[in-house]
């Protein structure tokens, strides 16, 4: 049993009034603890596959699963759980530091789990290189790359099972992008499996590499540079 | 209380129509190619307001509940028409919530203000009940478009933010609650401004329309300060309600947002 699944995944939409479908019965699986990069040309469709594993775009077709649990079986909230999907441009919310880290337990599915305390969340801080930034500072004077790296420890903090990552370190300086994989490395090694998105030459962090193009998915033997 | 009443004789009245030559010549000098929508605004307001008048002494005088009631409904659903002309270039379906927003927090405050305050003998008195909702679903079609538009658009604007949410695992209603909120607060506005600048600034339409009628100004004062209370009551019901019926529009069953780019609204 594979740890998540993807089977025979379509998704249709019409893009600015045009019908499009990126990707068409795409497959394949993650096994748990895995870091898998996904690469492929602009517009092949990489972020949606993404946002339709987190059930964030209408699939037209195809199945998810999660530790052999089909996506069906459950809310959509408590799948996003579970999947956690992080986009490329990082948001945040009015207040502080403390206030967008602790986001996810001020909603309805988790407001019965115990939140992360301080010391946690300055210990996650740390390891991304955010240990000046107090959790009491006011979110809106971040500066890019701190924002980049709050969104993520955001949905790190979680713990989700599959973390999925758009570009995560796209607006990250090199150094940064560096901490922010190690950082992803040892979560993935308590059990989170992650499929990100990279444009940056690979980091060593990743055990596998499928490409996205013209609607197929396939693995890559030797990883690409700069693919 | 007759007695009072100045009447406008109709040579008069639409001599008065003279004062849309202001508008008229403003839009010809400035090129604002609305003279024709100044032509239909007058016309329908001559209209629409006199057929008003000939209802009204038709229904005083032949008044049942029945009748009562559907000129009450067909107040609502024009109220409805006007304010989804207003929020056209939202592409909603929404006609039916709009509809039961409009029309239930009206009638509930209107039917409370003529039962518990007025004393309408009988209930459904038609020179009571439909000035009075009248006023009501004027007001409240008013701060309902101006919700919509505010509710839809903060929307558009928090895509990011939304998405975010959802991401978290967030329900759609967790996601378009802050814009929720700010449609709320933003309909709210124009009542409360009425409020406070009554009596001050202006004096309201039912206190000034009273007056001219020769009523007491003290009646007329605390007439005014029941409409003005009962429209805020009403546009707050109205607004609340047409807000959380209408927000999950922008998400598909699953949850889904349905951002700019993925409506099919092009």
């Amino acid at each position: 049993m594979a740890f998540f699944e993807v089977r025979g995944l379509t998704v249709s939409y019409r893009r600015n009034g045009i019908p499009f479908e990126p990707f068409n019965g795409i497959s394949f699986e993650l096994s748990e603890g895995q870091v898998a990069d996904l690469v492929g040309p602009s517009g092949s469709g990489k972020s949606s596959l993404l946002c339709a594993c987190a059930r964030l775009l209408p699939r037209a077709s195809g199945a998810l699963s999660l530790k052999g649990v089909d996506a069906g079986s459950l809310s959509p909230e408590e799948w996003r759980r579970r999947v956690c999907y992080v986009p490329q441009k990082p948001t945040v919310i009015p207040g502080t530091v403390r206030d967008n880290l602790l986001l996810p337990w001020s909603l309805r599915v988790r407001r019965s789990d115990d939140p992360p305390s301080d010391e946690a969340l300055r210990s996650l801080m740390g390891e991304a290189s955010l240990g000046d930034v107090g959790l009491d500072r006011d979110a809106a004077q971040l500066s890019g790359g701190e924002l980049a790296r709050v969104a993520l420890l955001r949905a790190f903090a979680t713990k989700p099972d599959v973390l999925l990552l758009d570009e995560v370190d796209a607006a990250l300086d090199d150094g940064t992008a560096r901490s922010v994989s190690r950082l992803t490395r040892r979560l993935v090694r308590d059990s989170t499996t992650c499929l990100r998105i990279r444009h940056r030459p690979p980091d060593g962090a990743a055990d596998r590499t499928l490409k996205l193009e013209r609607g197929k998915i396939t693995q890559l033997d030797h990883v690409e540079e700069g693919a | 209380m007759d007695a009072g009443v100045i009447d406008i004789g109709y040579l008069e009245l639409f001599g008065a129509a003279a004062f849309m030559l202001v508008a008229a010549v403003v839009a010809w000098s400035l090129r604002l190619r609305q003279t024709k929508a100044i032509v239909v605004a007058t016309a329908r307001c001559f209209l629409q307001l006199l057929a008003m008048g000939l209802l009204l002494v038709y229904l005083f005088k032949y008044q049942s509940w029945w009748l009562v009631c559907l000129v009450l409904v067909g107040m609502a659903l024009a109220a409805t028409q006007i304010a989804m002309g207003r929020v056209k270039g939202k592409a909603l379906r929404i006609w039916p919530e709009v509809f039961g927003s409009i029309f239930l927090s009206s009638m509930i405050v209107a039917f409370t203000v003529v039962e518990a305050i007025v004393h309408a003998s009988p209930w459904y008195d038609a020179r009571v009940l439909v000035p009075i909702s009248g006023m009501v679903l004027g007001n409240t079609l008013s701060a309902t478009a101006v919700a919509i538009d505010r509710l839809f658009s903060d929307m558009d604007a928090r895509s990011d933010e939304i998405m975010a949410y959802l991401a978290l695992g967030s329900t759609p209603r967790e996601a378009a609650f802050p814009s929720i909120r700010s449609a709320i607060g933003s309909g709210l506005t124009p009542a409360l401004a009425t409020m406070s600048a009554a009596g001050i600034v202006q004096i309201p339409g039912m206190m000034s329309g009273q007056v001219l009628a020769g009523a007491d100004p003290m009646i007329a004062a605390k007439y005014q300060i029941v409409v003005l209370l009962m429209i805020s009551a009403a546009t707050t019901l109205a607004i609340v309600a047409i807000c959380f019926t209408t927000y999950r529009k922008r998400f598909t069953p699953d949850g889904c947002f349905l951002s700019p780019a993925l409506r099919d609204e092009q």
